[in-house]
């Protein structure tokens, strides 16, 4: 009995030993800031760290699940430039306007997703190489639509990026929300454990019979919707949609999750690590904005964390 | 007679399969010659002295880098930080007085920085066994932090003349840097061809296990491999430097994606052990020309990524096809 309790907990710790670490970081940069400076501790200081981190924590969520099946997905960038100006562009300041745009641009993203599911099931492309074609053909038609600014949002849409639901950022509610039912979908649903299982090992999962279009398909359509509902929060703070707002997050949406102890190689890690890894990269830059440390350097913090994060968690296997 | 019919018959089916596997074989530079009349065709100046020109310019520094991306992608890797390499090394050239004087201290550390962004690179994915696409998206995400904390946002000086011509200028008609790319193709080509480096490099690719029980290095080819593309990237941010004259903090932007799309087209396979460095440049070729006939035609200019876009993703979907 107890044998079984220690291997369990040996196990608990291996398996979640990356959170650990990410945890430990976290204490260690908040200790930092604390030192650094007196206006760090306050509220609005934590506040303006959960606004901040709401768009990378919605893009990274559906670029996990993309990872755990082996796969990536580097079209979200587009993806979310592409909403962006669809939705204030379609919206165009009339209040009637916001929620059919709003489907529109979340029913586009699906549709991206399905159809770069749709090119690595049946043209047998590597992911890698799919969505980094997607993103380039969505960020053309993005250019073609508009190549500035497009259109405008009506009073109070706002409200999503700095409202508070029961005293907290509404998009840092969501966020968690979408996170935590995310998590459990992955444990217990029947389709959350195939993602695993398809990553883990594609080969002994096609011999089980498991379905891996199905699971591909929802993969990518999830991760693209989740761009979508990025573009819709990225709009909200900046009140305009435009043409290039997402490119930064094709590549910055890896970092959470590798971070976050999801492997490259698909199969081993989960969503509450990444959503950890987006605190971690968020209340980082907070903490080097104290230190006065100017965006170059953190850029070059963020990409020696990225060398460190990945070379603590050796790949089992290795993968594009 | 019967046997005779038979004779012919079996001639003929492998005729037949002889022209097939012609095609299969040519099929690229078919596309490249059957691209070249159609953009001639439809655009008249298309095939004028200084659009052809202009297009070689264009070619030769994405040639060089795809030379490098190829070798990477032999070994089963990828290289996502050659674009900042190519900054890094135009910002370095700017870094100076900007005289000739400073010609050859430019050259060393710009091709410095690129050999040992390739030699971390390398030793990330060789020795930590971390992903390729992670090891060179983190190396090309610290370049860019290390490049715009060094010109506090904006590059000011000026590229030496030597770079200038080296990058713009022709001799006979044929551009400077369009001699460098043939040169270091062919040396590359013969490298990769002729000697056992090369050989180690298609059976470190091709299968890492048989490579080791082989008795082969395969850590040292890998890294040789990600080494010799940060050195031709910062080669080519030079010359590309010299092409534009000004430089800011992207130039060779869009190199790292046009490269691979390069050299996946070219038939270098993404699975590794597979193609040559002569592929790879066609594919190039294919590319610039692909993006020239664009405008050429009148297009937009967005169309051109969204037909790089596509052409990725059918080049690959072709590729997996033939080989399975």
């Amino acid at each position: 009995m107890t044998a079984i309790s220690q291997r369990r907990s040996g196990a608990f710790v291996r398996r979640n030993g990356s959170q650990f670490i990410v945890i430990g970081l976290l204490v260690l940069l908040a200790i930092t800031g604390f030192i650094v400076s007196d206006r760090f501790a306050t509220v609005a200081n934590i506040m303006n760290i959960l606004e901040q981190s709401v768009t990378l924590a919605l893009v990274s969520l559906g670029q996990t699940l993309t990872i755990l099946t082996g796969g990536i997905d580097l079209s979200v960038g587009s993806m979310i430039s592409l909403a962006s100006v669809l939705l204030s562009g379609i919206t165009n300041g009339d209040a009637n306007m916001v929620a059919p745009a709003i489907a529109i641009v979340l029913a586009l993203g699906i549709f991206v997703g399905l159809l770069n599911a749709a090119a690595v099931v049946w043209l047998r492309v590597h992911p890698l190489i799919v969505t980094l074609g997607m993103g380039a053909v969505l960020q053309g038609i993005t250019l073609l639509y508009t190549m500035g600014p497009a259109g405008k949002m009506p009073l109070g849409f706002d409200w999503l990026a700095f409202g508070r639901v029961l005293g907290l950022p509404v998009g840092a509610v969501i966020a968690v929300a979408l996170f935590l039912l995310t998590a459990a979908f992955l444990r217990y649903a029947r389709l959350g454990r195939y993602i695993y299982a398809i990553g883990d090992d594609a080969i002994g999962a096609k011999l089980m019979g498991l379905p891996r279009t199905k699971v591909l398909l929802f993969v990518y359509a999830f991760s693209g919707f989740m761009a979508s509902l990025t573009a819709i929060f990225l709009v909200s703070r900046f009140g305009v949609g435009q043409p290039y707002t997402g490119a930064n997050f094709t590549l910055t949406s890896i970092t959470p999750v590798v971070v976050g102890g999801t492997l490259l190689a698909g199969g081993r890690g989960g969503v509450l690590g990444t959503l950890l890894g987006v605190y971690l990269v968020s209340l980082l830059n907070n903490v080097l904005n104290f230190m006065d440390i100017s965006s170059h350097y953190q850029l070059i913090v963020q990409g020696l964390i990225v060398i460190i994060a990945v070379s603590v968690y050796v790949e089992k296997k290795r993968t594009l | 007679m019967s046997q005779a019919v038979e004779t012919n018959l079996s001639a003929a089916a492998s005729g037949a399969e002889n022209a097939r596997n012609f095609l299969r074989q040519y099929a690229l530079h078919i596309a490249l010659v059957v691209l070249i009349i159609l953009s001639a065709l439809i655009s008249p100046s298309f095939l004028s002295g200084g659009n052809v020109s202009n297009m070689l310019l264009q070619a030769a520094p994405l040639g060089i880098v795809v030379i490098g991306q190829a070798f990477v992608i032999l070994v089963r890797g990828l290289d996502l930080s050659v674009a900042s390499v190519m900054a890094t090394a135009a910002v370095a050239a700017t870094s100076f007085n900007g005289q000739d004087t400073d010609a050859l201290l430019i050259f060393v550390v710009a091709i410095g920085i690129g050999l040992i962004t390739g030699l971390v690179n390398g030793l990330l994915v060789a020795k930590r066994n971390v992903s390729p696409f992670l090891a060179t998206l983190a190396t090309m995400i610290v370049l860019q932090g290390m490049r715009s904390a060094w010109t506090q946002g904006a590059p000011s000086g000026n590229v030496p003349p030597f770079y200038r011509i080296l990058g713009s200028d022709s001799i006979y008609g044929v551009p400077y840097n369009l001699v460098i790319t043939g040169v270091l193709a062919v040396f590359f080509s013969v490298l990769l061809a002729k000697t056992t480096f090369g050989r180690k490099v298609y059976i470190t690719g091709g299968n890492p296990v048989t490579a080791r029980l082989l008795g082969i290095n395969a850590d040292w080819i890998t890294i040789t491999c990600y080494v010799i593309s940060g050195g031709l990237a910062a080669l080519a941010g030079l010359i590309l430097s010299g092409f534009v004259g000004i430089v800011d903090n992207w130039v060779g932007r869009g190199f790292e994606i046009d490269s691979i799309v390069a050299a996946v087209m070219g038939g270098v396979a993404l699975s590794g052990g597979r193609g040559t460095i002569a592929g790879g440049l066609v594919g190039a070729a294919i590319l610039v020309v692909v993006f020239n006939s664009v405008l050429q035609i009148g297009m937009p200019i967005q169309m051109q990524i969204i037909i790089k876009g596509l052409v990725i993703v059918i080049a690959a979907a072709f590729y997996v096809r033939r080989a399975a």
